[in-house]
Parts: C-alpha cells; sequence; structure tokens
C-alpha cells in the first residue's frame, strides 16, 4: 500500500521522461521531383500544389477548376524545349451538363493554346514549350478550366475533369 | 447461474464497446495529459481551468498520474476507463436489483444501458472520464444508502457520505445527489429521509464556494439560460436518450421513424410507470427523479447540448426500463410479447449508432496517434528543425493542434503549411487556426537556413517532401502575422530584440521589425503579449508604434498583464508589401540577475 502511494506521489509530481511512441516515417529519397506526375501514385502528392482531389481507383485524381503541379524540367530543355503532355479523361456526366469544356495552360505566366473537347473520352492535351519557359530547374504549371461541375448534393466537391498524368517530355 | 447474469453487461460492454477499449487520445486529453507539465501540483489539482472546472480526480489526478506513469500509451487509461464502469454496471445491476425486487430487472438495466450510443464519448473518449467515475460515486454513495436503509448499520451512513464528497472531486453534477436521497428516502423509505437532509449542507457550500471561485459565463456556448429553453433542450435530450443520439443512425432511417420509435418506446415507459404509481409503489417516480435530477444541471446549457450528458440520467431510465422488461417477462404472454418488441425496438434505435460512434471515434483517434508519433519521430530524426505539417484536414487539426500535442512529446515548434486552412472549417469557439500556420515567407526562409523539416501527412505515414516543398515555386511575401517568439522569424525582426523566452520575446526600451502591409483600407495593426506588474507600478505604461511614419500611442494600465493593443494604420500602409514598425515604450525594469534593460514581453504582431 505504501509502494502504491509512494508511486502514486511520484507521478503526482509529473515524472519528465514520458513514453512516448515513435512511428516510422518516410524519409526523401535522392530524387524527390519528378517531369510526369502521375496523379494516382501517392508519392507524386507534393507536385500535386493545388486542385486535386483524392486518388480514386489507384489510378487517378479529379481536379477542380482550377489545378496546378510543379514539375521539374527535363535534362535539356533550357536548351530545346518541351512538350507539355496532360493525359486526362472527360466524364459523360460533364458533357451532358456543361456540353463542352475547354483546358488552357500556363507556364511561368505564359498561357499555351487551349484545347476544347465535346465529347466524352479519354484525351491527351499535348503543347511544346518554348526553352526560355524552362530555365530553371522547376516549373509551375497551372491548368484552368473554362467551367466545371459546381458542388452538387450528391458530390460536394467542384468536379473538372479526371487527370491521370502531368508531364513535360 | 444467477452470479453469470450478473456477468452479461460485463461482457456485453466488452463486446459493444470494443472499439473504445482500443482507442487513443484526442483533443481535449492532450490539454489534460499535459495539466501538471510544468505547474506545480496544488495548482495543477485545484485551480480552475476549462470552463472554471475543478475536478481533482476524475481530470487531474488522473491525467496527471498515468501521464506521468505511462506517458501516451491510452491502455492503461482505457483499464481504468472500464473497470470503473464494470464497477458501474455492477451497482446499477444490484441497485436496479434492489429497488424493484427483481434481480432480472437490475441486470435488464444495466444491459439497455451499456448498449446506449450516449456511452460512447464516456468510454471511448478519455476525458470524459469525469462521467464515469462520477457515476461511480453517485452509484457507490446510493448503494451505501440503500444499505444502510436496510440494516441501520452507521458504516454505510458514513460510506454514503464518503463517496458522496469524493464525488465533488469527479463532476460538478455530484451536488445532486442529496436529492437522489432524500427523494428515495421520502418516497420509499420514509423514516430515513431526515437523515439525508445534512447531505445538502456540502452541495450549498460546493455551489457557493464555486460561484465565488468561477464566475458563471454569461455568454458563448456555457451562458446558462434559465428560460424556456430549458424544456426544449430537455425534450431533445430524451429523444437522445431513448433513441439514438443527434437522432442519426448508420441504418439510414428517416428522423420522422427515429421520432415514432423514440414515442414508441416512451409511450411504453409511461404506461408502465402509471400502472406502478397506481400500484402505489413509489420506486418507479425514484427512476424518474434519477433522470430528472442528473440532467437538470445540464438542462440550461442551451447552446452546448452533448451527448455524454446522458450518461447519468439515462442510468434512471434504464432501471425503469428494465423493470418493465422484467416484470412483463414474468406476466402473461401477450405482457411478454410487447415486453420484448419494444425492447427490441429501443436495441434498434440505439445499438447500431453506438457500435459506429465507438468506431468512428477509435478510427480518429488512430489518425491523431498516426501523427503525433510521426511527429515524434521526425523530431529524433531533425531535431534541430521545427517541423512543417501539409495535408492536415479539418478533423485532423481540431482533434490535435489546439490542445498542442507536441509539447508533450518534447518535439519542438510544429506548423500547418500556408494554405492548410483551405482544408480546414473555421471554428472559432475552438481556436484559431492562424496560430499554427507558417506563412509562406517564413517557410520559405526557414527553408533556405535548413531550419525546417517538412512532412506530409495524407497517409498511413508521415512522407518526408522537405525537399519537393522546397523546389515548388510558390508567389511569397511579408506574412501579415508574426509569431515573434518562432525561431522561423527572427530574419523580420530588428537586431535590438532579445532571444525568444517560452511564448514571447522581450524588448528593450525600442525595436523594430518588418511585416507585410494592409489589404485593405481599415485594418489595424495588432500587438499582443504580457506586460508585468513591474512595468506598471510606476503609472501605465505608454507602448508607441510608428508605422510609415505615423505614430500611434495606446496605454497599458496596471494590472492588465495579458494584452492586445489596436493601431489604426494608415492609408499609406494598403497594399504594401513591406512596412517598417517601431515599438517603444516609456520605460523599461531589470530583473535581479538580469543585466538587460526589458520593456515588454510580445508574443504576435498582426495585420488584419
Amino acid at each position: 500500500m505504501k509502494a502504491l502511494a509512494a508511486i502514486l506521489l511520484l507521478a503526482l509530481l509529473g515524472c519528465q521522461h514520458p513514453k512516448v511512441h515513435v512511428q516510422q516515417t518516410e524519409e526523401e529519397t535522392a530524387a524527390p521531383l519528378a517531369s510526369t506526375v502521375h496523379t494516382g501514385d501517392p508519392k507524386s502528392a507534393a507536385q500535386l500544389v493545388a486542385g486535386f482531389h483524392s486518388i480514386e481507383e489507384n489510378a487517378w485524381r479529379w481536379t477542380e477548376r482550377k489545378f496546378a503541379v510543379v514539375l521539374s524540367t527535363p535534362f535539356g530543355a533550357a536548351q530545346k524545349g518541351a512538350t507539355l503532355e496532360v493525359k486526362l479523361s472527360v466524364a459523360p456526366a460533364t458533357i451532358e451538363r456543361l456540353h463542352a469544356i475547354s483546358l488552357s495552360v500556363a507556364i511561368n505566366g505564359t498561357t499555351l493554346p487551349p484545347e476544347t473537347w465535346r465529347q466524352p473520352g479519354n484525351y491527351t492535351y499535348l503543347r511544346p514549350v518554348p526553352p526560355a519557359l524552362l530555365t530553371g530547374s522547376s516549373v509551375r504549371v497551372d491548368c484552368e478550366l473554362d467551367k466545371a461541375l459546381p458542388p452538387s448534393g450528391a458530390d460536394q466537391r467542384e468536379l473538372g475533369v479526371v487527370v491521370l498524368s502531368v508531364g513535360l517530355k | 447461474m444467477k452470479r453469470g447474469l450478473f456477468l452479461l453487461p460485463l461482457l456485453l460492454c466488452l463486446l459493444v464497446h470494443w472499439a473504445s477499449l482500443s482507442a487513443w487520445f484526442r483533443a481535449d486529453d492532450f490539454a489534460w495529459l499535459a495539466v501538471g507539465v510544468g505547474r506545480d501540483v496544488v495548482h495543477a489539482l485545484f485551480a480552475p481551468f476549462a470552463q472554471g472546472t475543478i475536478r481533482p480526480l476524475s481530470e487531474r489526478a488522473f491525467f496527471m498520474a498515468g501521464f506521468g506513469l505511462f506517458g501516451l500509451d491510452a491502455m492503461p487509461f482505457r483499464i481504468v476507463v472500464f473497470a470503473t464502469q464494470f464497477a458501474n454496471l455492477a451497482l446499477v445491476a444490484w441497485i436496479g436489483a434492489r429497488l424493484t425486487g427483481l434481480r432480472a430487472a437490475g441486470v435488464c438495466a444495466a444491459v439497455f444501458w451499456v448498449v446506449n450510443s450516449a456511452l460512447v464519448e464516456p468510454l471511448g473518449w478519455v476525458c470524459v472520464y469525469n462521467q464515469v467515475l462520477c457515476g461511480f460515486f453517485l452509484l457507490l454513495a446510493f448503494y451505501f444508502l440503500l444499505r444502510y436503509v436496510e440494516t441501520g448499520r452507521a458504516r454505510y451512513n458514513l460510506g454514503q457520505w464518503i463517496a458522496f464528497l469524493l464525488g465533488f472531486g469527479a463532476l460538478e453534477v455530484n451536488l445532486v445527489y442529496p436529492a437522489l436521497a432524500a427523494s428515495y428516502t421520502f418516497l420509499c423509505a420514509r423514516k430515513n429521509f431526515r437523515r439525508t437532509l445534512p447531505l445538502f449542507l456540502p452541495s450549498i457550500l460546493y455551489v457557493v464556494a464555486h460561484r465565488a471561485l468561477v464566475p458563471l459565463p454569461g455568454t458563448g456556448d456555457y451562458a446558462l439560460h434559465f428560460t424556456g429553453s430549458m424544456l426544449r433542450t430537455l425534450a431533445t435530450y430524451w429523444t437522445w436518450s431513448a433513441g439514438p443520439v443527434l437522432l442519426w443512425t448508420p441504418l439510414g432511417l428517416p428522423k420522422a421513424a427515429l421520432l415514432a420509435g423514440v414515442a414508441v418506446v416512451t409511450l411504453g415507459l409511461l404506461w408502465f410507470l402509471a400502472r406502478k404509481l397506481r400500484g402505489g409503489t413509489a420506486a418507479a417516480l425514484f427512476c424518474v427523479v434519477w433522470y430528472a435530477a442528473t440532467i437538470a444541471p445540464v438542462l440550461p446549457l442551451r447552446d452546448h447540448l452533448m451527448e455524454y450528458y446522458l450518461y447519468l440520467p439515462l442510468i434512471g431510465a434504464c432501471w425503469l426500463g428494465g423493470w418493465a422488461f422484467a416484470e412483463a417477462w414474468r406476466a402473461t404472454a401477450r405482457a411478454r410479447v410487447a415486453a420484448v418488441a419494444l425492447a427490441a425496438l429501443y436495441v434498434v434505435l440505439v445499438l447500431p449508432r453506438t457500435v459506429h460512434d465507438a468506431a468512428e471515434n477509435r478510427a480518429l483517434t488512430v489518425r491523431v496517434r498516426n501523427l503525433v508519433e510521426g511527429v515524434a519521430r521526425a523530431h529524433e530524426l531533425h531535431p534541430r528543425q521545427s517541423i512543417l505539417l501539409v495535408g492536415v484536414d479539418s478533423e485532423l487539426f481540431w482533434n490535435s493542434f489546439p490542445d498542442h500535442p507536441f509539447r508533450l512529446i518534447g518535439a519542438g515548434p510544429v506548423y500547418l503549411a500556408s494554405g492548410s486552412e483551405r482544408h480546414i472549417d473555421a471554428q472559432p469557439n475552438l481556436g484559431n487556426i492562424g496560430e499554427f500556420l507558417l506563412p509562406a515567407d517564413v517557410a520559405a526562409n526557414a527553408l533556405a537556413r535548413d531550419e525546417l523539416a517538412v512532412y506530409d501527412v495524407r497517409g498511413p505515414r508521415l512522407r518526408n517532401i522537405t525537399t519537393a516543398y522546397a523546389a515548388v515555386p510558390r508567389e511569397i511575401g511579408l506574412p501579415a502575422r508574426i509569431d515573434v517568439a518562432s525561431p522561423l522569424t527572427s530574419y523580420l525582426l530588428g537586431p535590438e530584440w532579445y532571444p525568444v523566452d517560452g511564448n514571447h520575446r522581450w524588448i528593450p526600451k525600442r525595436a523594430t521589425l518588418r511585416i507585410a502591409g494592409a489589404s485593405a483600407a481599415g485594418q489595424k495593426l495588432y500587438l499582443s503579449g504580457y506586460c508585468p506588474d513591474e512595468l506598471t507600478r510606476g503609472g501605465p505604461l505608454t507602448v508607441t508604434v510608428t508605422v510609415e511614419g505615423s505614430t500611434q500611442s495606446a496605454a497599458l494600465p496596471p494590472g492588465r498583464n495579458d494584452f492586445e493593443l489596436a493601431f489604426p494604420l494608415p492609408a499609406s500602409a494598403v497594399g504594401k508589401p513591406e512596412l517598417h514598425v517601431t515599438v517603444e515604450v516609456s520605460r523599461t525594469i531589470r530583473a535581479p540577475g538580469d543585466a538587460r534593460d526589458l520593456g515588454l514581453a510580445i508574443g504576435v504582431f498582426e495585420v488584419r
């Protein structure tokens, strides 16, 4: 009984070394930034800067009307430029309600020619990117749709398009 | 067999609340775990905290001893919670049997109680242990009263007094015990009635002392409303008693159907109550008195309805329900069918919600544990760096950050990445998200100095994304809020500032800093900090702030220690990327053994 009282007293006086469990973390690897991000890969989340919803089917993500990624610039791109490739899918519900949807992309403030889709399906948005825009080690790619499905009762998210990957090649 | 019957509620408790047994900590738990850290024992045990409550046994000693002995291992806390609940179930069954004269009625009461969804938080959220422990003391005191009434032995009366007085260390609701004891003896053991009256004295003294120490809040969620709203609150609580809390069930039943179910259960209980009262069995009325007396203290809290407030009142309702069921079971076949149907209806109404909520609560605590223990590992790996977290959502934030769990693991400053606020619902009554945000400019500077490690929390493990985060180009400008106590903001301060000292920095007579300009006309510069009495002994301390050539002054009167001052900004400050601010005080002091001139202890500057 006395021992129990002593233990309780010690505890009340505040032992300064509480037991703390730690959980392992995933530390960085040598190549942190990719020039192509696959949105279904959880490891690319850090490069999805804005406007992406959660991963679905381990393969893709819905976007909001505006979304952005950061990509590393491929080797030699500062001299010869690169091609921006956005693999995406336009959902039937999007065309049904919006009739058409356009994507425009800006890199470092310079807007690339937009593209419009009027049918649901899988598409690839391809645009050459001039070397002058790719002089840094990384680049931010800002994408903007002209419209998006607003939040509704069934889904409280703003839905633009389904993006599978964004890359500079 | 008969003893085995008493084990049924205990086994059912384990089965239904299994998820709670393995839950971790969340939200307020962290504030209570830290209650003894950096405080002397007497202050930590007895000073009013959190809405002025003083619960030395159920909160202070419980958390201080638990944290001191076991740190952030939740299992010992759970064992204590469940052990107390087992004792409560045994007492509910025993007292129920004595009140009704039917052993089965007591067991049924305990079963009805344990499946109710109002028990999820008392068993699954450690900081609500106050309900469980208060229940123990109330039930134990009442057990002793019944034994005293039965035997007349003074030791039972003494036991009642001891349990009753200890109950004040668990929860304020304990003060209703004299009403319970007096009601029971008046209704069922009149010759003992007068002996219960002295019990009112400690309750009256407790109320007087509590009111003297802690003024009642006049505004906010905890304001008391002695109006007709109390009846509406009672009605709401009753629907949560006979049905699922918040009138929602994972079965997807519409609210109207749930209300209909609640009405049927209620009518069944009322019919049984009326029948008993007609037959002159006053103990049935005592069950109602128990419900009414234990819920009465929370009825004025019109804007703060909590599921766990039903933990104690439900005992009375369950005694009545258990009694009705046991008696009907022994009556005609028709009565038995009706009793089974009503009991099944009640279980269908409440049990799915109970199991759902217990699992959901556990999942939430596991998310918080992953975060806290992940940060502990990150701190081990990067002991000299602050930690910035990306991907914290609303649920994770409100169950961790505001109660500062990271100080319990000795981690240095832990921040939210700028932009996180877009994914976190504002809840001003719970805290200010802005306190934890690290402005992008401060983060960029800290990354450049290798003072920051960045982790993504969106996953089962924390993932270090420091390099990727640093590589992302961001539009940055000076922050509009500067926590001067953060080691990461020192590049914004002039050379006059003294080093970080806890949650503030001292300035000498004059100090300078840089901050973002106003984003709109009418914004002010807010300056918060601490002014010790020594600085105002010679009269009010004048604080003068100069911004863009415009000088303003404010006075800190004696006795005003924690302060926030607001200074209007000149029109020229609007839209400016950078403001140069000078703060000057009218006098300084020197502390014994400290050669520095101390002007003011400042915590935060903010333009808003």
